[in-house]
C-alpha cells in the first residue's frame, strides 16, 4: 500500500521541485514575479498583486521590460511558501549565473526580481538577463542541446547564451513547379519536416520532448517603427512562405 | 486491496469482497468479477434523492468477485488516500473508486464550491479503508495545523480529510475593477488539523479571471 506523503511547510522543499509537476518557492520578505493564475497554494503571509500596483515602480522600471503584457504578470510578496504549477505540465527551474535565456512566453511561470524580463526581438519570445532564478513549464522533460542543431519549430522551447536562430527549410522539398504544388496541396508527400530552426554559434537549446505547443502569451505589440520585427511598417506585409502561389512568376524568371 | 499499476491505473485485488467505482472505469480485470449498477450513487434511497437534489450526481458500480480488477478514467492520475475512521471530502468527479465498507455521502460547503466551480454541494467519504481519487497530474497533500494555516486556489482544490474549517477569502479591490486584478483574488483558506490534496492544474472556475 502506498501512502501519499504529507508535505507541511517544514517538509516542502526551498525553491525546488515537489514533484515533476509542481514547484515550490520560498519568500522571505522577497518578491518574485508569477504568471497570473500559476499558484495553487501557499502557507504564510503573502501578497498578490497586480503588475500596474504604484509601490512596484522602481521594481518594474529594473526587471520588467514589457511594459504591453503586463496584464498576464502578478507580483508575489511576503513571507512563506508557495507551490505554483501550470496546468499539470513538466515544470522545472533554471539558474541564470550573469547569462541569457530566451523562451517561448507561454513557457515562463515566474522568475525573481533579479532577472530582467524583455520581449525579445523574435515575435512570442521573452528574454532574461541577469542572474537568478525562473520557472518554466514544458510539455514533457525539456532537453538540452549544444549547437549546431536544427530542431523542429514545435519543440523548441528557447535558448540560452545567444546562438543565432534562424530558419531553414529543406529547400529540394520546397522549389520548382512541383515543390510548389506538393507543398501547397501536400500531394506526392510532405514530411511536415521540411521546415526547421537552425541554431549555430555557442550556446545551449532547450527542447521539449512533444511537439504539442503550449498556448502562448502574448507578449505585448512592438513599437511600429521602421526596422523593428513584427513592427508592421515593412512593405509587402505578408511574408512569402516559398512555393507559394505568388511565386509563380518569380519561379518562371518573369 | 489498492494499489498502483503505474501512476494512472488503479489495481484492486479482491477476494470475494467488494468495492464501489465510478460506472464505466473498469478497463480490465482477470480472474471472476462481477459489476452492478448501484442506483443513486449506492448511498440508499435517502442518499439518492439528496443527490439528485443537490446536482452531486455519482455513478457508482459495485464489484465484487475473486481475482484483480484494474481502474482507470481518462488517464487522470491516481491518489491513495487511507481512512482510519476520519473523513474525506471529494468532488464526486474525482472520487475513483472506495472500500465497500466506507460510507458515502453529501454535504454541503457553502460559498467554497460556487467558486471552485463544483456546485454548492461536495462528496463525503468516511469510515475506514481505502479511497482512490483522481487528479490533473498527482496530487500534493499538504498538512494544515493551527500554527500553519493553508491558503489553496480554488480550481486546484481537489480533497481535503480531517478536521478543518474552510473559508472564502477574497482579496478583491478596486484595481480589479480596472482591470488590474492579481489573478490570484479568491483563495480557500483552511484552518483547523488536517490535511489538503491539490492538484498541479487549474479548472476554469468563476474566481479565476479576477
Amino acid at each position: 500500500m502506498s501512502t501519499p506523503v504529507v508535505f507541511d511547510p517544514m517538509t516542502l522543499p526551498s525553491d525546488d521541485n515537489v514533484d515533476a509537476y509542481t514547484f515550490c518557492v520560498e519568500l522571505k520578505g522577497s518578491q518574485w514575479f508569477l504568471q497570473k493564475g500559476k499558484m495553487i497554494a501557499y502557507y504564510g503571509r503573502i501578497d498578490f498583486n497586480g503588475i500596474g500596483h504604484g509601490r512596484f515602480e522602481r521594481l518594474l522600471r529594473t526587471s520588467f521590460h514589457s511594459p504591453l503584457h503586463a496584464n498576464d504578470w502578478v507580483v508575489a510578496e511576503g513571507s512563506g511558501k508557495m507551490l505554483l504549477a501550470d496546468r499539470a505540465f513538466d515544470v522545472n527551474s533554471y539558474d541564470l549565473d550573469d547569462g541569457n535565456l530566451t523562451i517561448r512566453s507561454g513557457n515562463l511561470l515566474a522568475y525573481q526580481p533579479s532577472l530582467a524580463l524583455k520581449q525579445s526581438i523574435v515575435p512570442g519570445f521573452l528574454t532574461l538577463i541577469g542572474t537568478g532564478k525562473f520557472v518554466a513549464a514544458s510539455n514533457g522533460p525539456v532537453v538540452f542541446m549544444e549547437p549546431p542543431l536544427r530542431v523542429d519549430p514545435q519543440a523548441l522551447v528557447g535558448w540560452a547564451d545567444c546562438p543565432s536562430p534562424c530558419h531553414h527549410y529543406d529547400h529540394g522539398y520546397m522549389t520548382g513547379v512541383l515543390g510548389g504544388l506538393r507543398s501547397m496541396t501536400g500531394l506526392g508527400g510532405t514530411s511536415g519536416e521540411e521546415h526547421q530552426f537552425e541554431f549555430v554559434g555557442a550556446g545551449t537549446v532547450l527542447l521539449q520532448s512533444t511537439e504539442i505547443l503550449m498556448a502562448e502569451q502574448p507578449t505585448g505589440a512592438v513599437p511600429g517603427q521602421a526596422g523593428v520585427p513584427g513592427g508592421g511598417s515593412q512593405p509587402g506585409a505578408t511574408p512569402r512562405m516559398p512555393g507559394q502561389l505568388g511565386d509563380l512568376q518569380r519561379r518562371f524568371g518573369l | 486491496m489498492f494499489r498502483l499499476q503505474g501512476s494512472r491505473t488503479l489495481a484492486v485485488d479482491l477476494a470475494g469482497d467488494a468495492v464501489k467505482a465510478k460506472n464505466g472505469s473498469m478497463v480490465a480485470y482477470d480472474g471472476r468479477v462481477t459489476f452492478k449498477k448501484m442506483t443513486g450513487g449506492g448511498d440508499g434511497l435517502r442518499g439518492m434523492v439528496t443527490r439528485r437534489l443537490t446536482g452531486e450526481q455519482m455513478s457508482v458500480m459495485e464489484v465484487t468477485g475473486q481475482g484483480t480488477c484494474y481502474f482507470a478514467d481518462r488517464a487522470s492520475e491516481i491518489n491513495l488516500v487511507p481512512l482510519h475512521g476520519d473523513k474525506l471530502y471529494v468532488e464526486a468527479s474525482n472520487l475513483l473508486c472506495t472500500d465497500a465498507g466506507l460510507r458515502t455521502g453529501t454535504t454541503f460547503t457553502g460559498l467554497r464550491g460556487g467558486a471552485s466551480g463544483n456546485g454548492l454541494f461536495t462528496t463525503t467519504v468516511e469510515g475506514t479503508g481505502q479511497v482512490a481519487i483522481m487528479s490533473d497530474g498527482p496530487a500534493v497533500a499538504l498538512r494544515v495545523s493551527a500554527q500553519y494555516p493553508l491558503f489553496v486556489d480554488p480550481g486546484a482544490y481537489i480533497a481535503h480529510q480531517g478536521n478543518l474549517q474552510q473559508h472564502l477569502q477574497s482579496g478583491v479591490n478596486f484595481r480589479t475593477l480596472i482591470g488590474e486584478g492579481s489573478g490570484e483574488s479568491f483563495q480557500i483558506r483552511f484552518e483547523g488539523e488536517g490535511v489538503v490534496y491539490v492538484q498541479p492544474s487549474e479548472r476554469n472556475t468563476l474566481g479565476g479571471d479576477v
